[in-house]
């Protein structure tokens, strides 16, 4: 009932104020002391009702007393740490927020606002591209690559699959990008792959030297920073996987970390208002390696050859199977390929 | 429960086309209805889902071209929508960026492509950027069937935005060097489509899929047409950039449908004048391809076209025809050798129809080269040689087609001297088989007669000859058996017109033409020579008419003369030798006769030679009856012209005919045959007395009289009346000749008889005749009574 006496106004502009307004002007409220209180906390779903503050911050905005009339208390928090972004996952929260209480003897009237907060960051120091010979032996070799291995939530992947060898029959090849929010720790780990987005980039079967350009926009999909093991109690990463399928519905994928960040606003917007759309010449020119020079460096730790997966079942993830082990080279399956996809 | 009926798989088609349709129709309505209302964003997801029939993979390239050109045409709505929108400054920010977000590949890029043409007509300055990037993106299709069809759709959007600029104003504009590259690259990875649609599915549906890839070309090709549309391609952009661009891909591409495709599809949709300057790097390309490929087309459809071109422009002034830098001869000569080298499994008959393209673009590009065709036909011998060929087996492709090449400089040069220039046309000519060479020999002679080609020396006679010889001698490879003796006579009598062809104005070439001539056809068995040694004959019957009437320039002439009667003489025992009579006796009296004019020392000699031949000839070699009185008659008419005798030869002559006359074997030819010889006694002539006629009357009576006698003999009335008649009339010549030795009462005595005789005859058609020939005999009596000319002869006394 006394909750209902009071409306609290937060006002975020230059100055922070909290308006305490009485229902009932002229009727009196007495109280123990009047606080607000900042908060930055991590909410596991599974363990209800045991939040982990990570910043906790007070101010005493009136000592306790009676209040007569609607009143406006300014208030400051001075660098206040907040070191995480804001997020809400399947299995996590995190979240930062104002409380005000006006204490008193009974019950507590209280009042919570969300602040959501945004970490920005700069462009990164090392963006390598991500190169990378994959394959399942005598079946099929390729190499691929996207331009970086950083990206902001609204840059624009680039890059390109080299068929190096194809001897089964692909209907198609999508990029998959799966958000992993992983929670707990030890024995309680709790895992959660969630599919963002499919993106068909080839429909058909390409033959040996083909080479498939990738570009994918991030800006339209619901997609937050990378973020590692929050206060030791949960992360988020962000995988491409790149999927063939081929005529018999077999998937064979790999899966690739990218770190996603958020920029600055401003540089954003210079971005945004650049007259021409993001194209493959222009956009893509950084740093993009044409993919038929695939004979790779050898001090290229992206150029080794890695196994894909195979999986023959519709759950992407519940059986995984290695078809192949590991020590298969390029050059061993350069065998005529043009035979490949031939009459049988 | 109903049975579903199994529909045929054209029915099939039909059936799932016409839901993709109708699922095309619905959508597209929707879709201008968010346009209409605004609403952008709904408006391309339905477009999407439009497009997203297209990623059908049931559809035969039939029914998924309909399905393409109903999505494309509703697409054009949305063109025209968004480039309204843009034009009204309501540019949608991000567009290009927005359509991407398209989960599958297929509506994605036909999105692409329409935005970006949008773009690129709002906003130049994109194009060339754009352009690079829709082809690069389309990379994604590649799927045969859908690629191509995506690709096609990018290549009729862009079609008329294309930069056509040699050097570009603004360099994001782009030149044409960016409508190159972006024309290439589309068509390369078309192409590439293409070629691989060959090697899906089933073995067993590959006439199928063959048939397909036809119906599908054109979409490839459409490329080509659209870089030869380009205005600024200049021969240098042609020579560096578009030709090998389109060859690197057609030769790297392996598959022969494609190649035989592309290759046509160049020669056809590109100038004349660029070919003519890359010539070597498109015949270079054509040694590249694949074996199953049928270069020879390909050669010949680009030589027909050259040698079209370069006619029509001799034929137009003011348009330069072969430019003299390019030597289009040597080129394809090399590059077609080079071909040939290249493909050992080439049938020898292509390889020689190769040749033939190539002396048809020697004459029809230099007609007055005959060098060059001489250069195909050796080429062409050494090509045999290589293959080990020594026969050409008759009516084989491979000898139709050199038929055809042999016949070419025949029928365009129409001249046998012409073909006598080439050296190597002989030698190739031998190459055929019996059959062959005949047929071909014939043709040549067909051609010398219709244009009337004269050979005037001795060499070529011998050439021609030679090349001939099938039809003038037997040969080794002849087959056994008779051929089929009406052909052969139109055959033999061909070459015995064509001996009039043989011919100089020169007489000493003459000679030495006429005895090649004989040395060639006297080789020809019997059954040839009677056709072809008599106009031999009189041809060298005609030169000594010749060297006489030069005999106040050729103080030779009488040697020479002699010399043709020895040579005709010989030629003449040659037809004996071969078991005629009548011919080689009819050639004897034809000499005598010349002889007779010829009045060279000794002259008198030879005719009489001649003249006892004929004789032998008649008592040796003639025994039919009929023939005898024939030749008996031809003797005599001979001999009665004859002036050249002295009375110490004409008298034993003269009374061989009569004597050979009256040894006739039947009557009736006994009785005409002195009745004939009579004329001897009357108007036979001799030197001796200055070639002035005999006219011994008594001797003429008397053997007119002899025949009256063996006319009386005759069984056979009518035969009796018929021969009285014949004597009437000629008693009535030589009555009115005033031989004083027939009188009016020997006429009276025959007119009574033969009109005793007449009635007595059996009334048939026979009878009429000769009543006939009677009554018009007595006419002429009639007549001449009745208007007696003034001086002397009278017929008074007679009885009509």
């Amino acid at each position: 009932m006394g909750k209902r006496n009071v409306i609290f106004y937060i006002t975020m502009g230059k100055l922070y104020r909290v308006n305490v307004t009485l229902k009932k002007p002229g009727s009196k409220l007495e109280h123990q002391g009047i606080k607000i209180e900042f908060v930055g906390q991590i909410e596991l779903y599974y363990d209800r009702g045991n939040h982990h503050e990570f910043t906790s911050l007070v101010k005493e905005l009136a000592r306790p007393g009676e209040l007569i009339q609607n009143t406006l208390y300014a208030f400051e928090f001075l660098n206040v740490e907040k070191p995480f972004e804001s997020y809400t996952g399947s299995n996590v929260r995190l979240r930062y927020f104002l409380r005000v209480t006006v204490v008193r003897r009974l019950s507590d009237v209280v009042k919570e606002l969300d602040i959501v907060v945004h970490t920005l960051s700069c462009y990164p120091d090392m963006n390598n591209s991500i190169k990378m010979e994959v394959g399942i032996e005598d079946c099929l070799h390729i190499e691929f690559e996207y331009n970086k291995s950083k990206y902001h939530l609204k840059d624009v992947i680039v890059g390109k699959i080299y068929f190096l060898l194809v001897r089964i029959k692909i209907k198609n090849m999508e990029i998959a990008i799966i958000k992993r929010e992983t929670t707990g720790s030890g024995p309680n780990t709790f895992t959660e792959n969630e599919t963002i987005a499919k993106y068909e980039i080839m429909d058909g079967a390409p033959v040996r030297g083909e080479s498939i350009p990738i570009r994918v926009f991030l800006a339209g999909y619901d997609l937050t920073p990378s973020m590692r093991d929050i206060n030791k109690k949960f992360s988020v990463r962000y995988y491409l996987n790149l999927v063939l399928m081929d005529e018999e519905d077999r998937r064979y994928f790999k899966q690739q970390e990218i770190t996603l960040w958020r920029k600055g606003e401003k540089t954003r917007k210079n971005l945004q208002t650049s007259p021409s759309p993001q194209l493959l010449v222009t956009g893509g020119a950084e740093s993009f390696i044409p993919a038929h020079n695939h004979s790779s460096d050898p001090q290229d730790p992206a150029g080794t050859i890695e196994d894909m997966k195979q999986d023959t079942n519709e759950e992407e993830h519940s059986s995984k199977m290695t078809v192949q082990t590991a020590d298969a080279h390029g050059d061993a399956c350069s065998t005529n390929l043009t035979a490949d996809g031939m009459d049988e | 429960m109903p049975m579903t009926p199994q529909l045929s798989p054209v029915e099939e088609q039909e059936r799932l086309l016409d839901e993709a349709l109708s699922v095309v129709k619905i959508q597209a309505l929707q879709m201008k209805r968010c346009l209409d209302r605004s609403k952008l964003m709904d408006g391309l997801k339905h477009a999407s889902t439009m497009l997203g029939e297209l990623r059908t993979s049931l559809l035969s390239p039939k029914s998924y071209y309909e399905l393409y050109m109903a999505i494309t045409d509703e697409l054009r709505h949305l063109e025209f929508y968004l480039f309204d929108e843009f034009q009204k400054g309501r540019k949608v920010a991000d567009l290009y960026e927005l359509v991407q977000y398209a989960g599958n590949i297929v509506p994605r890029l036909y999105l692409l492509i329409t935005v970006g043409l949008v773009y690129i007509k709002t906003n130049t300055c994109l194009k060339r950027n754009l352009l690079k990037d829709m082809v690069e993106m389309c990379r994604g299709v590649q799927h045969p069937l859908r690629g191509l069809f995506l690709r096609n759709y990018l290549l009729q959007c862009t079609r008329n935005v294309l930069p056509d600029v040699a050097e570009p104003g603004d360099e994001s504009e782009g030149s044409v060097r960016d409508s190159i590259d972006f024309i290439l690259m589309n068509f390369a990875e078309m192409n590439k489509l293409w070629v691989r649609m060959q090697h899906q599915g089933h073995s067993r549906d590959r006439e199928r899929r063959e048939r397909e890839r036809e119906e599908l070309r054109i979409l490839v090709g459409t490329n080509l047409v659209r870089l030869s549309q380009l205005e600024t391609v200049n021969l240098d952009k042609y020579k560096k950039l578009v030709l090998p661009g389109i060859l690197e891909q057609a030769v790297s591409c392996r598959d022969a449908i494609a190649q035989e495709y592309l290759m046509e599809c160049i020669i056809q949709v590109f100038p004349d004048e660029f070919h003519l300057q890359t010539l070597h790097a498109f015949l270079k390309s054509c040694a590249e391809l694949q074996l199953g490929v049928n270069v020879k087309n390909i050669i010949i459809s680009l030589i027909d076209r050259l040698a079209t071109f370069s006619q029509r422009a001799d034929a137009s002034v003011g348009t330069t025809g072969i430019p003299s830098d390019v030597r289009l001869f040597d080129v394809f000569s090399d590059q077609v050798s080079t071909i040939i080298q290249s493909r050992q499994d080439m049938p020898p008959e292509d390889i020689v129809a190769l040749q033939v393209s190539l002396v048809n673009l020697a004459h029809k590009c230099y007609p007055d080269r005959v060098d060059y065709v001489d250069k195909v036909l050796l080429t062409t011998l050494q090509i045999f040689q290589k293959l080990n060929t020594d026969r050409i087996e008759y009516n084989s492709p491979v000898s139709r087609e050199l038929t055809r090449l042999m016949k070419i400089p025949v029928d365009n040069y129409n001249s046998l001297l012409t073909i006598l220039q080439l050296q190597h046309y002989g030698p190739l000519l031998d190459l055929f088989d019996y059959h062959g060479r005949k047929n071909l020999a014939a043709y040549l002679v067909n051609n010398a007669l219709d244009n009337e080609t004269q050979i005037p020396t001795q060499e070529q006679v011998d050439a021609v000859l030679t090349m001939l010889s099938s039809l003038i001698q037997d040969q080794l490879d002849q087959p056994p058996g008779e051929e089929d003796p009406e052909d052969f006579a139109e055959e033999q009598g061909l070459l015995g017109r064509f001996i009039h062809h043989l011919r100089s104005d020169i007489p000493d070439q003459q000679y030495l033409i006429l005895s090649t001539a004989r040395k060639h056809f006297g080789a020809g068995a019997k059954r040839r020579i009677k056709y072809t040694l008599p106009p031999i004959v009189f041809q060298a019957y005609q030169l000594a008419f010749k060297y006489r009437a030069l005999r106040n320039e050729d103080e030779m002439w009488e040697k020479k003369c002699q010399k043709i009667f020895q040579f005709c003489h010989q030629t003449i025992t040659a037809l004996i030798t071969a078991e005629l009579a009548e011919l080689p006796l009819r050639l004897f009296l034809q000499g005598a006769i010349a002889v007779g004019l010829m009045e060279f020392e000794n002259y008198e000699t030879v005719a009489y030679e001649f003249m006892s031949q004929a004789f032998s000839l008649y008592e040796d070699e003639i025994s039919d009856s009929k023939a005898q009185l024939a030749a008996i008659t031809l003797i005599a008419a001979t001999f009665e012209q004859m002036s050249c005798f002295s009375e110490e030869n004409h008298e034993p002559l003269r009374t061989q005919c009569a004597l050979a006359a009256s040894k006739l074997l039947k009557k009736p030819d006994q009785c005409r045959g002195v009745a004939t010889c009579s004329h001897l006694f009357w108007s036979g002539k001799r030197a001796s007395t200055g070639g002035k006629e005999m006219r011994d009357g008594k001797r003429v009576l008397e053997c007119l009289k002899k025949g009256v006698r063996i006319g009386n003999q005759c069984m056979d009335p009518s035969v009796q009346v018929q021969l009285f008649v014949e004597l009437l009339n000629h008693y009535i010549y030589f009555y009115e000749k005033d031989n004083e030795q027939v009188s009016v009462q020997v006429l009276n005595q025959l007119i009574g008889k033969i009109r005793e005789e007449l009635p007595n005859l059996e009334a048939n058609e026979e009878t009429e005749q000769i009543n006939k020939h009677f009554t018009n005999t007595l006419e002429h009596l009639r007549n001449r009574l009745e208007s007696p000319e003034s001086e002397g002869l009278s017929y008074e006394g007679l009885i009509l």
